[in-house]
């Protein structure tokens, strides 16, 4: 664990930053800021597996898949398809409820799903991937 | 010389004219899938009624080579002709000389074919294809590109002005169809870009293509700019034939009519139960158009684009409307910043051409998100309040099931002005929806119950029997009356009819300020 001074905008942050070897840390990852407005020290990825509510975890993308996002922010109510079918053009994928509506989600061309990123009941933002088609 | 001398060195000279930048360049031009700028032409208007001007028009360049360069007719056909027997102004750009690229003179003939259709009251429809501006000419290039925008703006609310897009339109040239009315695309053979991919890779290091970064369907589904598209140049120009066939010819004739075999009469006994019983359930509001509409025949104005709003022309008992309506099918049918800028802009355009408004109801609200306050939302939903207070067409309004708050009131409410407002009895016409309304206004009593869940059901029901209904808008006269859905045909038809000859003033002013 190393100690640095940031200074961002006249405003000074102290900032605890620790290395990262073969994904293990000694110790919990601590980013302690000195002012309340400190900046977001970025926490490394592999160290802190969110346990709260299922997000949209992230996928990659093979070349040439199709990902579909969220078209607006709200919560999936139910993943109609699995990770290997194959769907058609025009297919209900998810049922994402925002707005007061159970808003179908269609397969945009036929293809076969590679990835789903997200499950029922989780919450979705726009543009968040849901499910990636090849 | 004779007079058969001159005689055959007219022919002559129209032949050399006519065969543009020559049988290699054209057979090249059909190689890739385009039409020469005659071709066009002639399968746009009526057969045989196309009549040139200005052919013998020619660049007075000299610079850099050019007073040795040949541009028959400088690049650009220009003329009038008919489509379905009523006048048309035509122009279109030759690829096969120098490119179709617009020079003083190229700009001089489309300026002058604009000056006429304003003066006649009559559309003009431009053909684009061009390589841009001809550098060679310089500042009078340029001149030209502005000759052409300040007559686009002078016409527009004038004369209908559809801009089509057959090739390349590059650079400043995109503004030309952009301040006219509407703007056509072929798949594949047609972009649209300020700057094109090599300098968007030069400057910002990302790598597109021409199609992904301005190619038809780019413009029709991403940026709005474009509003129709087709696989080919044929059904392209059957599009414009078609849209032509829905427009008056100017801003003081009113909307064509035709003969109408659809009983004005008919009853639609399906609509009745069209929506559903669960009002989170969707449905497409297509169905209910063309259900409506004379023959069904909905010609709708960027399918591609903000889907979650419908617009597009219709006919009722012969004559042309516009039809504006929220999609419950596509994002709940919310309005957000890319269908409020839609509907806003088509509205308008009724509105300049006498084409009465009649609006589809079922909206939820405006779309909540952090992209969609930094996008400016506040602003862009503001078009649509603003376009529908201004209109002076009649606006009839049908509410079909959700009216809620800001999004009622901007679609086209008895309070922005419109002259009939009926609601079917599925309608929802409230501040709110009942379960956010009800998680206020009965806070406390959920809050003080020993079954908080329960309780809150029974509030968020008791709202919903109460409020979310259209008695209490038609007790106000908000509404003027709730009609059985199978009737809509019928009591839309008596509206217009009864409103036709609707006469509305607004306060003399240069322009309103509109929120752009």
């Amino acid at each position: 664990m190393r100690k640095f001074m940031i200074n961002v905008n006249g405003k000074s942050y102290e900032v605890e930053v620790e290395e990262i070897r073969d994904g293990v840390t000694a110790q919990q990852p601590a980013a302690a800021p000195v002012s309340p407005a400190a900046p977001k020290a970025e926490a490394p990825a592999q160290v802190a597996p969110k346990a709260e509510a299922p997000k949209a975890k992230p996928i990659t993308a093979p070349a040439g898949a199709i990902t579909v996002s969220a078209p607006m922010p709200g919560t999936i109510l139910d993943v109609k398809v699995k990770e290997g079918d194959s769907v058609k053009k025009g297919d209900v994928l998810i049922i994402l409820e925002a707005m007061k509506m159970e808003n179908e989600i269609m397969a945009p061309q036929d293809g076969k799903v590679v990835s789903v990123a997200v499950s029922k009941g989780a919450s979705v933002n726009s543009g968040d991937p849901m499910i990636v088609l090849q | 010389m004779s007079n058969e001398d001159k005689l055959q060195e007219l022919k002559s000279k129209k032949l050399k004219l006519k065969e543009g930048g020559g049988q290699a360049r054209i057979d090249k031009q059909h190689a890739s899938g385009k039409l020469t700028a005659r071709e066009r032409i002639d399968l746009l208007l009526d057969q045989g009624s196309f009549i040139e001007i200005d052919a013998f028009v020619q660049h007075r360049s000299v610079e850099f080579g050019m007073d040795k360069t040949e541009a028959p007719a400088d690049g650009v056909v220009t003329g009038y002709g008919t489509v379905d027997g009523r006048p048309i102004y035509v122009f279109a750009q030759d690829f096969t000389v120098v490119g179709g690229s617009l020079g003083e003179m190229h700009a001089m003939k489309i300026a002058k074919v604009l000056d006429m259709a304003m003066k006649n009251g009559v559309p003009v429809i431009g053909i684009n294809d061009s390589g841009g501006a001809r550098i060679q000419e310089g500042v009078d290039a340029l001149k030209g590109y502005g000759d052409i925008f300040l007559r686009n703006t002078m016409a527009s609310g004038v004369i209908p002005q559809i801009a089509v897009i057959m090739g390349p339109c590059a650079g400043g040239a995109v503004y030309s169809p952009a301040l006219m009315d509407f703007v056509f695309m072929v798949d594949k053979t047609s972009q649209m870009f300020i700057t094109g991919p090599q300098v968007v890779q030069a400057v910002t290091g990302e790598a597109v293509t021409a199609e992904q970064l301005g190619g038809a369907m780019t413009h029709n589904s991403t940026s709005g700019v474009a509003h129709f598209m087709y696989g080919d140049e044929k059904s392209c120009i059957e599009g414009i034939r078609k849209l032509l066939s829905f427009l008056p010819s100017n801003n003081l004739e009113d909307v064509p009519w035709q003969e109408c075999d659809d009983d004005l009469n008919r009853l639609v006994p399906d609509l009745n139960y069209i929506v559903p019983d669960n009002p989170n359930k969707p449905y497409d509001v297509k169905d209910i158009i063309t259900a409506v509409i004379d023959d069904g025949d909905f010609f709708e104005v960027q399918p591609y684009y903000a889907q979650n709003m419908v617009v597009g022309f219709a006919r009722m008992n012969g004559k042309t409307v516009g039809i504006v309506a929220n999609q419950p099918k596509v994002m709940a049918g919310s309005l957000d910043i890319n269908a409020s800028d839609k509907a806003a802009r088509f509205v308008r355009f009724c509105d300049a051409f006498n084409i009465p408004l009649i609006t589809f109801t079922d909206v939820p609200g405006y779309l909540p998100g952090v992209d969609q306050e930094h996008g400016g939302v506040i602003r862009h939903g503001a078009k649509l309040l603003y376009a529908y207070s201004e209109a002076t067409v009649p606006k009839i309004n049908v509410i079909l099931r959700k009216a809620y708050g800001g999004a009622y009131i901007a679609m086209s409410s008895r309070h922005l002005g419109a002259d009939m407002v009926f609601a079917w009895p599925t309608a929802e016409i409230a501040v709110m929806g009942p379960d956010g309304a009800a998680n206020i206004i009965f806070r406390k009593e959920i809050e003080a119950s020993d079954n908080p869940v329960e309780t809150r059901e029974q509030k968020i029901e008791e709202y919903r029997s109460q409020f979310a209904n259209p008695y209490k808008a038609a007790a106000r006269g908000y509404v003027d009356d709730i009609i059985v859905p199978e009737e809509t045909r019928p009591r839309l038809i008596a509206a217009l009819e009864m409103l036709a000859g609707k006469r509305e003033e607004r306060p003399a002013k240069k322009h309103g300020n509109f929120p752009v």
